[in-house]
């Protein structure tokens, strides 16, 4: 018994250090989406320009869904280039849609203004329904609809030309 | 240049303090009273450096020295002063600096005090302290400086977090915790002197009991100052949301309330020695897991500074601190058994070891809940929430069991009870305690926790107060003394226990006061035009009028306010107030303290146009109980830990067995 | 007798004095579903606040999701099935009692194991004859004495 004791002190030890240091590794932001694998819930309203849009009109093109906001920076404004040239690399065979998170029309156009618009749609979500369908939490997220408008993936943070490399394939369209 | 001498002052007083380390260690193995002076110096010496680096940040931040990140970071030209001189803990740098302040504070005072006494002892004390506070110097010359330059200087700064310089709580709570914090090292280090020399009886106890008392005190007071803290400023109507740096905080508070109630035991009957040793190990290493949680970003939350380099520092100081006790523990191991039997079932001790378990037990259950989330995805890679249903829910049914052990605790005698002392003690208070819940169902209370609630803290005042009238009366026959004047003689001679009554009766006002208020509050959501006016329960408010400025004492800040006047008279001005480095408003809720419950409005959203406002209100019952039983556990927790001549002298000279002054 | 009495009637005080702090609340009566709303508001939570709840969180994606869970609950559905909708939407990630067997296994083993082993611990290291009587002190130095070794 008397030997057997310093068994404890490894006993105490391992675990915690286990959990010190896998705690390290990983980020608490990065959560999974339920949505992958299954139909693209509807969005339907009225546009930044004031026209009305829905999702339904692009089912048959690959879509990104692009959830982003004026006051989310600097991330939206890293990402917002990397949008731009998607658009126009892919222009006839991916279709973006903007949604806006929490913001106000004249926070919007300011921020495309600056920026630069792509020309694609900005949904506006003032009741911020269409931000619970997706299961946002914060700006920005990017979802990946293929051309059946099944979700196949959901990118959490600034969209890198990385990203992009790994998930267009996923929808179908060849990078 | 002020920057550099305070981060040369840091190098230096690494260096002072890594000598003092060696010279303990010498001292302790050599017992040379001509090297401990030296470490001792040397202590002093790394305190002073501490002190003047922390001044040089002080000095820093109140002039605006931007060439400082650390000041560009957490001041502006416009913070004022008070802010300016509290931007000292207000993030992650600057903290650690006032932790190594208060260290080493803490260290010189302990070594000085005991300075020509307890020779074996006090050099292995110097030395663990010594090696905390090495630690802390260390990450500020390497991973955490404070003093870290910026070129080319900036003309101006982000200023303090808008939350943190909302409210002058932020003065109190974070040096009250740190307090509390840096105070739990002297017993941790007494306990690994005990251990390292081989003196496991209890005499490092009877040494500790003031020593852990302060620092428990301020740890207590910093946790209430920081509920209220966050029910003035954070606007959610709430005190208490079992965040990860909130449990960080409670978690060395239990297991030190744990150790102080084992310590009796140990002290005393010399049960429960190995047990203690392990409290004040937990409460230590406790204490720099949590800094450890906080420092990180490992777990997301309010008050989560960032993720750092400085977090793996603190992880492997966890481990290191947590592996070297648990190897001396161990090893002496055999000399700690019980010296005594542990009493029968009905007894004091049986009564202070089930209180051990259930603060252990939550102190498991917060660790567990706190940690899960990084469990699961660790294992899975899925990700949960744990948050306050999960808590309330586990540790709840446990906080209530302690309620019913801390009246009974005290009452029953060392050794044994029968049952008809069992029957005389606790029938008046039982009885009493069922009234109150009859009472209480009779108002309308109908959930079985707070009713529980309401009954135990009945049944322990009674206790409590019974105890007290026993020993006044005893007194007052035999020396034919008033009641009152017997029972304040009484008191002031057993300091500790009628202490711990006044600390009990807190404690049982506030879980009165938290249970009424968390099922009890009522709440609305209104948009209120100008003029208009609205009722929740007694309150009739109006919305007069519709302001927005900038702030008197910070020109950067604009306030949006909305003037609601009470009716039966007074004005409640909740804010929104936009600092220029957040990117959405600061809730400044307006509160109104009552007896009885609080009237307390937040302004959601403001039309700037035709002046109305959304609105929240809350009624919240018994809040302002919570901070008047917090002030009671701390004054019965300093007439505890008040220094009595009289009787240390008397017992010591009845030839009492742990008589050891203080 | 006096003594017992005497505290009766503090005690007695004391329920009334807290009677009628008790009274003046005025706990809302509130009707079934707004009652059943607040609860698994209480039980989600807020997607864009650290750690509240989306019934104490006043930020715009809290208020859709109130405003969802108000409409969910009129249109019948039960309380179970409200929170299973935004599980689908955000993942188990959105409640607050994490739905895993083991948050609410392993304490719930681990504490009721504690007290057994305490439980024993006492039953086992118990002494063997009964606890002798307290000494009924009438003079001084008995008195005092006895306040000592009662001193906690």
């Amino acid at each position: 018994m008397n030997r057997l004791r310093w068994l404890l002190v490894p006993v105490v030890v391992v675990p915690v250090a286990w959990l010190l240091f896998t705690g390290l590794g990983r980020d608490p932001r990065d959560i999974p989406s339920p949505l992958v694998g299954r139909p693209l819930p509807v969005l339907a309203g009225t546009t930044l320009t004031g026209e009305q849009f829905s999702t339904v009109d692009l089912v048959g093109t690959p879509m990104l869904i692009n959830a982003w906001a004026s006051w989310c920076i600097p991330a939206c404004v890293i990402e917002h280039p990397v949008l731009m040239d998607a658009a126009r690399r892919h222009a006839g065979e991916l279709a973006l849609v903007g949604l806006m998170y929490q913001d106000t029309v004249s926070g919007a156009r300011a921020f495309l203004a600056r920026y630069g618009d792509g020309g694609w749609p900005h949904l506006l979500d003032p009741d911020g329904r269409m931000a619970v369908e997706l299961g946002i939490t914060g700006p920005p997220e990017t979802f990946f609809v293929d051309a059946a408008g099944i979700v196949r993936a959901k990118n959490i943070g600034p969209l890198t030309e990385a990203d992009l490399d790994r998930l267009l394939p996923l929808i179908g369209v060849a990078r | 240049m002020i920057p550099s001498l305070g981060h040369a002052a840091v190098v230096v007083a690494l260096a002072t303090c890594l000598y003092a380390v060696g010279a303990f260690v010498l001292a302790g193995r050599r017992r040379d009273p001509v090297v401990l002076d030296s470490a001792r110096r040397a202590m002093l010496v790394t305190l002073l450096l501490v002190g003047l680096a922390c001044i040089a940040m002080v000095v820093s931040l109140v002039t605006h020295d931007f060439s400082v990140r650390y000041v560009v970071r957490n001041n502006a030209t416009t913070t004022p002063l008070f802010y300016s001189v509290i931007g000292l803990w207000a993030a992650l740098e600057g903290s650690i600096l006032f932790w190594a302040l208060l260290a080493g504070g803490w260290a010189t005072a302990v070594l000085f005090r005991y300075r020509d006494r307890h020779p074996a002892l006090m050099p292995w004390v110097g030395a663990v302290l010594a090696l905390g506070l090495a630690f802390f110097l260390a990450v500020m010359v390497w991973p955490g400086d404070p003093f870290v330059r910026v070129t080319p200087v900036s003309p101006e700064g982000l200023g303090p977090n808008a939350l943190l310089q909302n409210h002058p709580f932020m003065g109190l709570h974070p040096p009250l915790l740190y307090l509390g914090y840096t105070g739990m090292a002297v017993p941790f280090a007494f306990g690994m002197a005990a251990l390292i020399t081989g003196r496991t009886d209890a005499e490092w106890l009877g040494l500790v009991r003031r020593w852990t008392i302060v620092p428990w005190i301020f740890l207590s007071l910093g946790i209430v100052a920081g509920g209220w803290w966050s029910y003035e400023v954070l606007g959610w109507g709430g005190y208490w949301a079992w965040d990860p740096v909130e449990n960080a905080a409670l978690l060395p508070w239990l297991t030190a309330t744990a150790f102080l109630h084992s310590s009796m035991v140990a002290e005393r009957r010399g049960s429960l020695r190995a047990w203690t040793h392990l409290l004040v190990i937990a409460t230590f290493v406790l204490t720099l897991l949590g800094t450890f949680l906080t420092r990180s970003g490992v777990i997301l939350s309010v008050h989560a500074f960032s993720l750092s380099a400085i977090g793996a520092w603190f992880g492997s100081a966890v481990l290191l601190a947590l592996a070297g006790s648990t190897v001396l523990l161990v090893w002496r191991l055999p000399a700690l058994a019980d010296r005594r039997p542990l009493g029968g079932v009905v007894s004091r001790e049986s009564a202070f070891l089930f209180n051990n378990v259930l603060f252990i037990g939550i102190t498991f259950a917060v660790l567990f809940g706190t940690l899960f989330p990084l469990l699961v995805d660790a294992f899975s890679g899925a990700k949960v929430s744990v948050g306050a249903p999960w808590f309330d829910r586990v540790a709840g049914p446990m906080l209530i069991a302690l309620l019913f052990l801390m009246g009974v605790g005290p009452a029953l005698p060392w050794g044994g009870a029968s049952w008809r002392t069992v029957v005389e003690r606790f029938g008046l208070p039982v009885l009493v305690g069922v009234l109150a819940v009859v009472l209480a169902m009779a108002v309308g209370h109908r959930e079985l926790a707070v009713l529980a609630v309401i009954g135990l803290a009945t049944f322990v005042v009674v206790v409590a107060v019974d105890e007290v009238l026993r020993g006044a009366a005893a007194r007052a026959r035999s020396r034919a003394e008033a009641v009152p004047v017997a029972a304040w003689r009484v008191a002031t001679r057993n300091r500790r226990r009628y202490g711990g009554y006044l600390v009990h009766a807190g404690v049982c006002v506030m879980a009165v006061a938290i249970a009424v208020s968390a099922s009890g509050a009522s709440e609305a959501t209104v948009v209120l035009a100008t003029g208009e006016t609205t009722t929740l329960g007694a309150y009739r408010l109006t919305n007069r009028a519709l302001v927005q400025e900038p702030l008197a004492d910070d020109a950067r800040v604009l306030e949006t306010r909305v003037d609601l006047t009470l009716a039966g008279g007074g004005t409640l001005r909740p804010a929104l107030r936009d600092y220029p480095n957040s990117t959405s408003p600061i809730a400044t809720p307006a509160v109104r303290a009552g007896i009885g419950e609080d009237l307390y409005v937040t302004l959601l959203a403001y039309d700037p146009a035709s002046g109305s406002v959304t609105l929240r209100i809350f009624v919240n019952p018994l809040v302002s109980w919570i901070w008047v039983g917090g002030g009671l556990l701390g004054m019965g927790a300093v007439f505890a830990a008040w220094p009595d001549r009289r009787l240390e002298r008397v017992v010591a000279a009845a030839g009492g067995a742990a008589g050891t002054a203080a | 007798m006096r003594r017992q009495l005497l505290l009766v009637a503090g005690a007695a005080l004391l329920a009334l004095a807290g009677l009628g702090v008790v009274a003046t609340l005025r706990p809302a009566p509130a009707p079934g579903i707004d009652q059943v709303a607040a609860q698994v508001a209480a039980e989600l939570r807020c997607p864009d606040c650290q750690g509240l709840s989306v019934a104490e969180s006043r930020t715009a994606a809290a208020t859709a999701i109130r405003a969802e869970i108000a409409e969910l609950l009129a249109d019948g559905a039960s309380a179970e099935a409200v929170r299973q909708h935004f599980v689908d939407r955000y993942g188990a990630w959105i409640l607050l009692d994490p739905p895993n067997p083991w948050a609410a296994w392993i304490p719930a083993l681990v504490i009721a194991l504690g007290l057994l082993i305490a439980g024993w611990w006492v039953l086992a290291r118990r002494p063997r004859s009964s606890p002798a009587p307290r000494p009924a002190g009438a003079a001084d130095a008995a008195v005092r004495r006895e306040l000592e070794e009662l001193d906690a």
